[in-house]
C-alpha cells in the first residue's frame, strides 16, 4: 500500500506526464483524442483533393468505459491507460485468472509498462476479481 | 441539418435509406406488431461482452460509434482506434471506405498531415535514399490497381473456444477494396537496393506511449526482400478510387494482396531496407502462428513451450453468408436467394457450395464477377424451404489450389486464421 505523501506525489507526476504528454500530441499533430459528438451520425465531406494541403480530422472521440468498483480500479485507470484505452478490458469475453496474469505481465514485460511490482499485483487481482468468468457483470 | 445532408453524397444517403427502410419494411411484415411488444417486455440490456461460450453473433458486440470520415462503425477500442464494419456492408463486393474496419495498434495515431511536409522515405541498405512526396507518387510513377482483400489476422478471434485474449472482432474485420498506388518495386529500384539486403521493413506515423525500443513505441513489420508477395505489393494512395480515409492509413498504405492486413501499414511514412531479419517485437513475437496444418494447436500444447511459430502470412479460404442474415422469418414455399462473399490468400475462389442439412449434401451457388485473385467473389444460389421451421444454412468455399474451407475449428493464442465453415440459421414461416 502507497502512503498518503507517496500517493500525492504519484498523482502529481502522472498530472505531470498527462500535461507534458498532451503537449508533444499537439505539436505532432497525432493522438488526440477528445470527447467530440459522439452520438452525431453526420459526416463530414469527403475534402478537396489537393496534393500540398494539410489534411486533419481533428480529436478522435474518447469513449470511456465503466470500470468495475473496487480496490485497484485506480491503478488500472492510471496505468494501463498510459498506453490503452480501458475498453481493451471491457470489449474481453471473462478471462480465467491465469489469462490476466499473463496479461499483465505481457504488458509489462513484452511492452515495457512501466508498472511497479506492488502495482502490477493489485492491477491483476483486480481484474482477476471482476472479470473472470466467476464474476464477470454487465458494466 | 440542411448542410449536413448536402455533405452526404447522393449515393450514401440512398444506401443509407434503403438499409433502413428495407429493415423496417421487412421486420413489420414478418414480425407484426407482437412482436415488437413482446421485445419490449422481455427487454435485455444491451450487451457489453460476449463469453466465456463463443461470440453467438456475426459482428461483434460493441456499440456503434462515429469517427472522422466514417459511417457509424462497431466500436471495440477508441485508443487505439478500432472499429468493426457491420455484416450489411458485404452486399456490395467493394466495401465503401466510410465503412471500411479500423485498426491500429499504437495510440498516438495521425489527426493530421500536412501533404506539403509529408514524404515517404525509401532508406536503410539502399545505393540513393529517397524521399518522395504524394504528387511524386502520383506522377513519376505508372499508377497501379488491385482488387484485394483486407482482412485482420485476428478476425473472428471472438469465434475460439477457449476464447483468447485481444481484440474481439467478430466477423466484421476485413473489407474489400480496389487499391491504386505505386508499385513497391518500382520505388525499391529508384532507391537501388544494394546486394545483401534481407528484407523490406515499413512504418507508417503512428507511435505509442512506450519506451523505446520496444513494441509499444513504434509498429514495424518486415518481409523478405525475396518474398513473390512484394512483386504485388503496392504503396496505395486511392481506396476504391477516392483519397484514403485518415483512419485507414492516408495518404498512402501497403497493399500485400493475399496477405493479412498486419504487413498493410498505414500512413506509410518509411520503407526500409534491412540487411538482417528483422527481429523487432512486431516481427519476433507477435503476430505469430505456430508452424502446424492451419496454424492450430491447444493450450495444453503452448503449455509445453515446445510449438514452434513462424510470422503470419496468407489469409486461409473463407465464405460468409450476407443475406438473408437471419433477422426476420422467411416465407415458405418460396425461392429465396443466399448471397454472400468468398475469398483466398491462396488463389482465386474457384467453389463455392451451400448445404442445408449440416454438411452432408452441398449444392454449388453461382460465382459473381471475377475482379481479381484477391479480391471478394461474390456468389448467390436460389434455396427453398420447403416447409415452416428452422434450418441452418452452412457455406464452404474452395479455392484454384484446391484448398477447401474445413469444418473443424482453429485455435492459436493469439487468436489468428479463424477459417471454419460459417452456418446461419433461418427461420421459415407460412408464407400469406
Amino acid at each position: 500500500m502507497m502512503s498518503k505523501r507517496s500517493k500525492i506525489i504519484f498523482t502529481t507526476v502522472v498530472i505531470a506526464m498527462a500535461l507534458a504528454g498532451g503537449l508533444v500530441f499537439a505539436q505532432m499533430r497525432s493522438g488526440s483524442y477528445g470527447s467530440t459528438n459522439s452520438t452525431s451520425i453526420g459526416q463530414g465531406a469527403t475534402p478537396v483533393f489537393a496534393l500540398d494541403a494539410k489534411y486533419d480530422v481533428g480529436p478522435y472521440p474518447s469513449f470511456v468505459p465503466e470500470l468495475a468498483e473496487g480496490d485497484g480500479r485506480q491503478e488500472v485507470q492510471s496505468f494501463c491507460f498510459t498506453c490503452h484505452s480501458t475498453r481493451y478490458i471491457t470489449m474481453q469475453p471473462p478471462l480465467p485468472g491465469a489469462i490476466w496474469e499473463a496479461e499483465v505481465n505481457k504488458m509489462m514485460k513484452a511492452y515495457g509498462a512501466p508498472i511497479p511490482e506492488a502495482t502490477a499485483k493489485k492491477i491483476t487481482a483486480y481484474l482477476q476479481e471482476h472479470y473472470a468468468p466467476e464474476n464477470r457483470k454487465e458494466y | 441539418m440542411e448542410s449536413i445532408a448536402r455533405k452526404l453524397s447522393r449515393r450514401s444517403t440512398l444506401k443509407f435509406l434503403g438499409a433502413a427502410g428495407g429493415g423496417l419494411a421487412l421486420a413489420s411484415w414478418a414480425q407484426g406488431t407482437r412482436s415488437f411488444a413482446e421485445a419490449s417486455d422481455g427487454a435485455k440490456p444491451l450487451e457489453s461482452f460476449a463469453g466465456p461460450g463463443a461470440n453467438p453473433h456475426w459482428n461483434s458486440v460493441g456499440p456503434y460509434v462515429t469517427e472522422p470520415q466514417k459511417a457509424p462503425l462497431i466500436l471495440l477500442t477508441d485508443r487505439p482506434v478500432q472499429l468493426e464494419t457491420p455484416r450489411y456492408y458485404f452486399r456490395t463486393i467493394f466495401t465503401p471506405n466510410e465503412a471500411f474496419y479500423v485498426r491500429w495498434h499504437l495510440a498516438e495515431i495521425p489527426n493530421s498531415v500536412d501533404l506539403a511536409e509529408w514524404k515517404l522515405r525509401v532508406e536503410g541498405n539502399v545505393n540513393k535514399p529517397m524521399a518522395f512526396s504524394l504528387s511524386d507518387l502520383m506522377q513519376k510513377f505508372k499508377p497501379a490497381s488491385v482488387a484485394a482483400v483486407n482482412q485482420c489476422s485476428g478476425n473472428s478471434r471472438s469465434r475460439l473456444q477457449p476464447r483468447v485474449p485481444g481484440g474481439q472482432w467478430g466477423n466484421g474485420a476485413m473489407g474489400n477494396a480496389i487499391w491504386t498506388g505505386v508499385r513497391l518495386r518500382e520505388l525499391l529500384d529508384a532507391a537501388g537496393v544494394k546486394s545483401g539486403s534481407a528484407q523490406v521493413q515499413v512504418e507508417g506515423l503512428d507511435t505509442g506511449a512506450g519506451p523505446k525500443g520496444m513494441g509499444s513505441n513504434r509498429f514495424l513489420k518486415s518481409l523478405d526482400l525475396t518474398n513473390a508477395a512484394l512483386d504485388g505489393t503496392i504503396v496505395a494512395y486511392l481506396m476504391n478510387g477516392e483519397p484514403l480515409p485518415l483512419l485507414n492509413g492516408f495518404p498512402a498504405r501497403l497493399v500485400v494482396p493475399g496477405y493479412f492486413a498486419t504487413y498493410w501499414t498505414k500512413s506509410l511514412s518509411w520503407i526500409r531496407v534491412l540487411e538482417t531479419p528483422d527481429d523487432n517485437f512486431w516481427m519476433k513475437t507477435a503476430y505469430r502462428i505456430p508452424d502446424t496444418p492451419r496454424g492450430t494447436t491447444t493450450p495444453e500444447d503452448m503449455k509445453t513451450g515446445k510449438v514452434k511459430t513462424i510470422p503470419i502470412e496468407r489469409m486461409p479460404v473463407r465464405s460468409f453468408l450476407i443475406s438473408p442474415d437471419g433477422s426476420s422469418k422467411i416465407p415458405a414455399g418460396l425461392d429465396v436467394t443466399l448471397r454472400g462473399i468468398a475469398f483466398s490468400g491462396y488463389g482465386k475462389v474457384n467453389k463455392v457450395e451451400i448445404s442445408d442439412d449440416g454438411g452432408s449434401t452441398w449444392k454449388a451457388a453461382e460465382l459473381g464477377e471475377d475482379r481479381g485473385t484477391y479480391s471478394f467473389r461474390g456468389w448467390q444460389a436460389a434455396w427453398t424451404p420447403k416447409t415452416p421451421g428452422r434450418y441452418s444454412i452452412a457455406v464452404r468455399a474452395t479455392d484454384e489450389k484446391g484448398n477447401v474451407q474445413p469444418d473443424e475449428p482453429v485455435w492459436n493464442p493469439g487468436g489468428y486464421l479463424w477459417n471454419k465453415i460459417e452456418r446461419q440459421e433461418l427461420v421459415a414461416g407460412k408464407a400469406n
